[in-house]
């Protein structure tokens, strides 16, 4: 396998016709593929789990004129099938250890607590209540007072974990934005 | 295979300690189903937050710093975590809004946060008349309301009692009740010399004593055992004395636990305040 191979517009516009004809979903199963290998990955400890997804997209790429041949079935296996290889090339290899977690500045704090009020004060009332009704309870009376809300809201209590989950989710990167702003 | 996983063996797969075949099986699901990758995301927000709030076992607890916070991503989602959680301890009881959809709607992304300074964005002035007086109508009843409010609002209070004996007492309510009943407790920061005698009210009186832990931003800052339960007033509290020395202007929780007859610990629950200057 050739390490130094860089992915190229060429190759990368081929792996996204093998995933789908349609190019935004194309895009969109792309990402989601990445997003869940570095999961896998960080899951086996390792701590450059962004470099090894990118690591097993390449290998699949280099050998995609070869897969689209020989492979049939879902493409997600097949990058399953890579990277459980490279994982076992990377526990052969001395890992990296883990990066510290860096000190707290508390400047930067406040600077992170203005804009998480800036984009609690963004969101709909009804999410912000959700959000703040969910997360805020805590102790003997949080199941109580979600079993209540999803009552409240006429949803499963599955449905209301998910759906507290991406306002949170949604909430994290708009924080994370308006950070990045205020570095600027 | 089974495809199937519950929330037990996803949070097992996350601290590290899943059984091998159960975890290919788990990986493999989550490159092919939409569903259980997002289950996955939902339960790494909940150890998140377990962990922000000391509700882990100790063992759970040392897995996930040595297992789970491997990343910079997944430590930056805790210390998002963190910040979610410092807010949420600083509001009141959310109020419904008048009308909750029952339908589940599209969940919105929130628009992005303005810069910090200027303070005012462009108003809806010099859009339509009507926005004009729309506007003008909202800022009048707007200021009445703060007028009202600020007419009848209390000053903040400090729950602590003083005693001439260098002694702050601060009686402290459950997480569990006071998400219920308030917000965070706010306590002056203690005079030079003075301790604090910290009252946790409790409900369960039937443990052989307690164990405390006092933390701030999830740092162990002192922790006692053999503590008893005594009656104040109509209820009971568990008090724990502390040296004001330990305490500076931030947030703190102090995690109770009960020790039972076979010796074992049981976590009761956690009592949140503010120490301000």
């Amino acid at each position: 396998m050739n390490k130094n191979w860089f992915l190229s517009q060429e190759a990368f516009d081929a792996l996204l016709d093998w995933l789908d004809s349609d190019r935004e979903q194309a895009g969109i199963k792309y990402e989601e593929i990445r997003a869940r290998l570095i999961i896998i990955f960080t899951g086996r400890g390792c701590v450059d789990a962004e470099d090894l997804a990118d690591e097993t997209i390449n290998r699949v790429t280099q050998r995609l004129s070869t897969i689209k041949k020989e492979f049939t079935g879902d493409p997600t296996r097949y990058f399953f099938g890579v990277a459980n290889f490279i994982l076992m090339e990377y526990m052969r290899r001395k890992p990296p250890q883990p990066s510290p977690f860096p000190p707290t500045d508390s400047n930067q704090v406040e600077v992170e607590f203005r804009c998480l009020e800036q984009c609690i004060d963004s969101l709909s009332e009804e999410n912000r209540y959700l959000l703040l009704k969910y997360y805020g309870a805590e102790g003997g009376s949080k199941i109580d007072q979600r079993k209540q809300l999803a009552e409240e809201l006429g949803i499963a209590a599955n449905a209301l974990r998910i759906r507290a989950y991406r306002i949170r989710l949604g909430l994290q990167q708009c924080v994370e934005k308006c950070i990045k702003r205020a570095e600027e | 295979m089974n495809p199937n996983f519950d929330k037990q063996e996803m949070r097992s797969y996350l601290l590290g300690n899943l059984e091998a075949d159960r975890r290919a099986a788990l990986e493999e699901s989550i490159l092919s189903d939409p569903g259980v990758y997002e289950e996955l995301l939902v339960v790494e927000g909940e150890l998140i937050d377990q962990y922000v709030v000391n509700n882990l076992s100790p063992s759970e607890r040392q897995q996930f710093e040595t297992n789970f916070l491997i990343t910079a991503e997944r430590q930056k989602n805790l210390r998002f975590g963190r910040l979610l959680r410092r807010y949420l301890d600083s509001q009141p009881v959310p109020v419904p809004p008048e009308k909750i959809p029952v339908a589940v709607r599209q969940i919105e992304t929130p628009a992005p946060a303005k810069k910090f300074l200027p303070f005012f964005s462009a108003g809806p002035f010099g859009r339509s008349a009507s926005i004009a007086v729309s506007a003008a109508v909202v800022a009048s009843v707007a200021i009445i309301v703060f007028i009202c409010w600020v007419s009848t609002r209390k000053p903040v209070q400090h729950t602590v009692r003083e005693d001439s004996s260098h002694l702050m007492k601060v009686p402290l309510t459950p997480g569990s009740q006071r998400s219920e009943g308030g917000s965070t407790p706010r306590v002056q920061i203690p005079p030079k010399g003075f301790d604090v005698r910290l009252e946790l009210q409790v409900t369960n009186t039937s443990f052989r004593n307690y164990k405390s832990e006092l933390l701030r931003e999830n740092n162990s800052l002192k922790t006692a055992d053999e503590l008893k339960a005594e009656p104040s007033g109509e209820q009971h509290v568990v008090p724990w004395t502390i040296t004001g020395d330990v305490l500076s202007p931030g947030d703190y929780k102090v995690r109770l636990s009960g020790v039972v007859d076979s010796g074992q610990d049981e976590f009761i629950d956690n009592y949140s305040f503010r120490v301000v200057k």
